[in-house]
């Protein structure tokens, strides 16, 4: 049987507390729901009229006592469900204290960019993470208000633009985690996905010093072809890459691309093949992205297909 | 019937939290530190003090209108209806020469938070001074053709109520915008 | 039958309504009560299903994952423009015009306490509908920022088309209706009642009506300063929503949450007050625990006004506020525990008749209690950290709006429609109606519960092939369009009955309230002599002498 995501699949401590509050919240409804449905059903049974009786039953006007008996109980129930929600607030969004952020996250109207205070290093869309250590993310938005949410590793929060956020984010074991922007935020809101990528600490830091690496600019070849149209068709106006003038934050930092899965923030795998339709009309991909459709032509996508696979 | 003044009364409950709100987003951009135009450095608390003084004696006028509808003094009546819409008048020439000087400074609505939550709190407050003023023509209007013979009448009645409101809310934001910047 | 007093003295005064028929004018120009009341229902019927259909095409580009059905700003707009449309067109103006055609009958009076303002009211939600529908014919077409039109991607930079903007005057200007609407209902039910008609002795329905009024002109004007600000922001270039410039895009969603939490209960209390009536009459006993009902509307009422930010847990105003707006709103839970307890109470030892009316009633408590209690598990903060923003509160919502707010308008509509219209509906044809009705909407809505723990946001117009996400939701389609069906079979039955229907008596349900007493449907004034009211029950002490409800009560 396929895996149920979200959470029927905690895969982080707070998550954990998260699913069992929630389990508890809900056998406590399923319960009222059960008193109130078998009542409703014996009324259904017991009550019903019959057609050849006229009479009109005992006219019963109430009873203060049993209002106050339900009255006091739900105010019970309550102060459980309170109760139970304040101890898991407790555990799941302990303070900050003097904690440095690790992760910075960036909401962009419809991708993620992903800054690594630490090590300074960015990329985009897709988080990586050491599993088995809590880490302090904090969560900003350049336009408007996102949400970040991956719902097997940590609870949600907004980034809002003007209003830094900051949450706490973990992984018990190793895996890609799937979650998704989840605060609408404009036409491509759909596809505006992320991915965490847990992994053991040295593979973490592995990957974490070949990001470091300021890529070879090509010069010869389609790929340097590739490089120099990269300068003039002004994709260097929007995008980052190392060693190269391009220095701008309008779209994802395209340094080491060839690493990430996926491209536009999931809507494509991350291939040759699937690089080459996005260069040729993103708007056919991710319709309303804010990366126009360059009007490239075929030799000039190969060129640049080229160049941004030869980063490395 | 008691139904005019009951359904002014619960008008005005509500536009009061019409004026609550917009107080509220002035205050709560009141303590951002703002570049450019504030309270501070663009207002005049002195001059439009003076200026608020003439819609505080308009409550006063406009209850004396009310005084003179009981004693059934007609003529009085419309002479203090007139000089409230005069004085009502005159609070708005103020506020009009001060937006017009601000808008002379390049101050604008939409130049910074201080400008779009003084522009809008004083607007509406000095458009519901207008309809106030309208409204108290149409009265000075019908009292001339001979209405309102008195001791009773709903409709000065419900002006009056209306007007000492739009006064009310005006000692309010007065405070909040002029008086709290030099506080 | 015993005597009979005339009619409230002070209101004998002639009203300004026109003559019994003058044909099509009536429809434009009337200010009688009655006459807006059905203007209002059947303007919300039609909305219902524009709102509807927009909610099919947004089920079927769901049917399926990377279904290429609608474009995304198309899918924007439907959802933008059905839950805006299902508010703001179809519940409110419904439950309204229902509160508008009853209130006066219900306490005896006329006419409403100003039937000019009455028609205005009416009018500026019309003017409103058509200015946000109107929205479509322009340039790039209607909203596309969802009904809470969260800043800053409402303002100008990020929505350049004029969607928005007449988005905004369309429901201002509805909302100044709703407030003048208010204004009239309270003074209506305050002044208006007629001899022996106490606070005590009001029908539960007008109690509802009272206070969901009062909840009315009191939040309405929080959205009417909010929608002012925002069109100060996008015509003249004021900074109150965008950060970019200074201003803040969490002051938006407090003012939004500060009347939009409230006007939940709007949309849900006269839907209480419609069950409290329905059930006791089906029941053949009187409600129980009458002051526990009308009170804890009046808790309900002032609590709404203290939990807004329960929609704001993951905007991270900190854990203080956080805890306040949790508790504050679980607490909603106990009020409206007493009444759903009083209601079974109610039922319990009746002799109960299941018609169409209270087969509706009866499933509104089951449904309403599921959505309630999902509202009690998204209060607990940590849930809603989990599930805010995800096909959960989709179903939530869905419960207590349509379980909840519709279910109990059917109600409403199967019990009244005798008065409105003088035939009765088809039970039959009823019958079909409620029982495709519960399937589907149960169908829809249930499984969305899933999808959103599983981790589907809402407001996406497309989603990857997850395991079970294309069947889950495939359901939920399959599920709309049998509610569709049983729409259009109620309409069908609307229109059938108006023609073939069951000649209605004047009291078909032998029920208990003043407006039983007059002819179905009602003459232009209303009554021609209206019963002694001595307790909550006229009719029921006209019919048992012998055992009135306050035997005790003078004739006044
Ligand atoms: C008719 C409308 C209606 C009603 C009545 C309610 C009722 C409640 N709602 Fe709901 N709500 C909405 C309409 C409504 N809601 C809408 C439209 C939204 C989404 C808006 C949007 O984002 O688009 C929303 C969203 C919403 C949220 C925000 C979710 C999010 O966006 O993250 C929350 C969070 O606390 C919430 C809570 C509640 C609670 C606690 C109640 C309570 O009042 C429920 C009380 C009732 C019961 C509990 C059942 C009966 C009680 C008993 C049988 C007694 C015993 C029970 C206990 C002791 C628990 N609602
Ligand atoms: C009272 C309020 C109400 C009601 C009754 C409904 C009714 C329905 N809603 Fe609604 N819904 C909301 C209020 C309501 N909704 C709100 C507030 C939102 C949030 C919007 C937002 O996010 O901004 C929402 C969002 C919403 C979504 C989420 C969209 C998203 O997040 O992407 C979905 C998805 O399934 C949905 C489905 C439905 C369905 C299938 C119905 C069905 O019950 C509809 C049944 C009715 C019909 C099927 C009509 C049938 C009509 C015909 C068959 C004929 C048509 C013919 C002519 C016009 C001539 N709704
Ligand atoms: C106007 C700004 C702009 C220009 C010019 C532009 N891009 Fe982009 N680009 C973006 C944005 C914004 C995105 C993110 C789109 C999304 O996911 O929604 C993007 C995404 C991409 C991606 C996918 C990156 C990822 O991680 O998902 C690639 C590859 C890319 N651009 C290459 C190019 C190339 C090559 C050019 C020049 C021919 C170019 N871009 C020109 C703005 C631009
Ligand atoms: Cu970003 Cu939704
Ligand atoms: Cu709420």
């Amino acid at each position: 049987m396929e895996k149920l995501g979200g959470l029927f699949n905690p895969s982080s401590p707070e998550m954990e507390a998260m699913a069992d509050l929630t389990f508890y919240i809900i056998a406590i409804s399923i319960g009222i729901l059960a008193i109130i449905v078998v009542a409703v059903t014996y009324i259904i049974i017991r009550y019903r009229k019959n057609p050849n009786d006229n009479s009109e039953p005992y006219q019963n006007f109430g009873d203060l006592r049993l209002e106050i008996v339900w009255t006091l109980i739900p105010i019970a129930i309550v102060a459980v469900l309170f109760q139970l929600t304040c101890s898991t607030m407790r555990a799941v969004d302990p303070p900050i204290q003097d904690h440095e952020t690790d992760i910075v996250i960036i909401g962009h109207q419809w991708w993620w960019e992903i800054y690594y205070p630490k090590s300074g290093v960015i990329t985009a869309n897709e988080v990586h993470m050491p599993v088995g250590k809590n880490l302090l993310l904090r969560i900003e938005s350049i336009d408007v208000i996102h949400d970040f949410w991956v719902p097997e590793l940590a609870r949600k929060i907004d980034a809002v633009p003007g209003h830094p956020n900051h949450m706490w984010i973990s992984a018990s074991k190793p895996g890609v985690y799937l979650g998704a922007c989840s605060e609408f935020c404009g036409t491509q809101h759909a596809n505006m996905r992320i991915r965490v990528i847990a992994e053991t600490e040295d593979e973490f830091n592995e990957w974490q010093k070949q990001e470091f690496v300021i890529p070879k600019t090509p010069r010869a070849g389609i790929a340097g072809e590739g490089a120099e149209l990269f300068k003039t068709k002004a994709c260097m106006n929007c995008h980052t890459i190392l060693g190269t003038p391009a220095a701008a934050r309008i779209g994802p930092n395209l340094t080491h691309l060839n690493k990430r899965q996926t491209i536009g923030a999931g809507v494509l795998t991350n291939s040759t093949e699937n690089l080459t339709k996005w260069l040729t009309n993103p708007q056919k991909y991710k319709h309303g992205a804010l990366m126009p459709n360059m009007k490239l032509t075929q030799s000039e996508v190969n060129q640049l297909v080229a160049y941004l696979e030869a980063l490395n | 019937m008691a139904n005019n003044k009951m359904l002014i009364k619960f008008f005005i409950a509500s536009e009061s939290i019409f004026f609550v709100m917009l107080i509220l987003a002035y205050i709560n951009f009141h303590g951002s530190n703002v570049e450019g135009p504030n309270a501070v450095n663009s207002l005049n608390p002195l001059r439009t003090g003076i200026f608020s003084l003439f819609l505080l004696a308009s409550s006063l006028s406009v209850w004396l209108a009310g005084r003179s509808l009981v004693t059934k003094n007609h003529f009085m009546m419309k002479i203090w209806i007139l000089v409230t819409i005069i004085l009502g008048a005159v609070f708005i020439y103020g506020q009009a020469s001060e937006w017009l000087g601000l808008i002379a400074q390049n101050i604008t609505i939409s130049r910074n938070v201080f400008g779009s939550t003084f522009f809008t709190l004083t607007g509406f407050h000095g458009f519901h001074v207008c309809v106030g003023l309208l409204m108290l023509s149409i009265l000075l209007g019908l009292a001339m053709f001979g209405d309102f013979k008195g001791p009773k009448s709903d409709g000065v009645e419900c002006v009056s109520i209306y007007w000492h409101f739009v006064d009310g809310v005006w000692i309010v934001v007065y405070s909040v915008i002029y008086l709290w910047a030099f506080l | 039958m015993s005597t009979r007093i005339p009619i409230v003295p002070e209101n004998v005064k002639p009203l300004p309504a026109l003559k019994e028929n003058e044909g099509m004018l009536t429809w434009v120009a009337s200010i009688d009560h009655k006459q807006i009341g059905i203007m209002y229902i059947i303007v919300s019927m039609i909305y219902f299903l524009i709102g509807g259909l927009e909610a099919l095409l947004i089920r079927t580009q769901l049917a399926q994952p990377e279904n290429a059905f609608l474009s995304p700003e198309v899918f924007n707009q439907m959802f933008t423009m059905h839950g805006t449309t299902m508010i703001f067109f179809v519940v409110m103006p419904l439950l309204i015009g229902m509160g508008v055609y009853l209130v006066p009958l219900m306490i005896g009076a006329r006419d409403m306490a100003f039937p000019r303002l009455n028609a205005l009211s009416f009018w500026l939600v019309v003017f409103g509908g058509i200015l946000l529908y109107y929205s479509f014919f322009t340039q790039s077409g209607a909203s596309e920022v969802g009904w809470f039109a969260y800043a800053p991607l409402s303002e100008k930079p990020f929505s350049l088309n004029k969607g928005p903007t007449y988005w905004a005057l369309g429901l201002l200007a509805t909302g100044i209706g709703s407030i003048a609407s208010g204004l009239n209902n309270i003074v209506t039910i305050l002044t208006l009642r007629t001899a022996g008609m106490t606070m005590r002795r009001l029908p539960l329905f007008v109690w509802m009506i009272l206070v969901t009024s009062f909840l009315i002109i009191f939040v309405f004007p929080i959205i009417a300063s909010a929608f002012s600000m925002m069109l100060l922001d996008r015509l003249l270039g004021a900074t109150f929503f965008t950060p970019a410039h200074g201003g803040s895009a969490i002051l938006w969603q407090h003012f939004f949450w500060g009347f939009g939490h409230p006007e939940v209960y709007i949309l849900v209390l006269p839907a209480f007050g419609i069950i409290s009536e329905v059930i006791p009459v089906f029941s053949r006993k009187p409600i129980y625990g009458y002051e526990f009902i009308a009170g804890s509307t009046v808790a309900i009422g002032l609590l709404s006004l203290g939990v807004w930010a329960h929609h704001m847990f993951a905007v991270g105003l900190g854990n203080v506020a956080n805890v306040y707006f949790a508790l504050a709103s679980m607490l909603i839970a106990i009020p409206t525990g007493i009444k759903i307890l009083n209601w079974i109470a109610t039922m319990w030892g009746g002799k109960i008749w299941f018609a169409t009316p209270m087969l509706f009633a009866t499933a509104f408590i089951i449904e309403f209690v599921i959505g309630g209690l999902t509202g009690v598990a998204i209060a607990s903060v940590p849930i809603d950290w989990v599930v805010t923003d995800s096909y959960f509160i989709v179903a939530h919502f869905h419960y207590v709006l349509f379980g909840g707010s519709i279910f109990a308008i059917f109600a409403g509509v199967y019990y009244w429609f005798p008065k409105f219209s003088g035939r009765m509906l088809s039970e039959t044809i009823g019958k079909w109606h409620f029982w495709l009705t519960v399937v589907g909407f149960n169908m829809t809505f249930f499984i969305q519960h899933f999808l959103g723990v599983m981790g589907m946001p809402r407001r996406v117009y497309t989603y990857h092939d997850f395991p079970y996400w294309g069947s889950m939701n495939m359901i939920s389609t399959i599920g709309a369009f049998v509610l569709a069906i049983s729409v259009i079979i109620f309409m069908w039955n609307v229109r059938y009955s108006l023609k073939h229907g069951k000649k209605a008596p004047d009291n078909p349900w032998n029920a208990w309230t003043l407006e039983w007493a007059t002819t179905s449907p009602p003459a232009v004034h209303n009554f021609d002599l209206v019963p002694p009211v001595r307790g909550r029950r006229p009719l029921w002490d006209l019919a048992h002498p012998d055992n009135p409800d306050e035997p005790n009560a003078k004739i006044v």
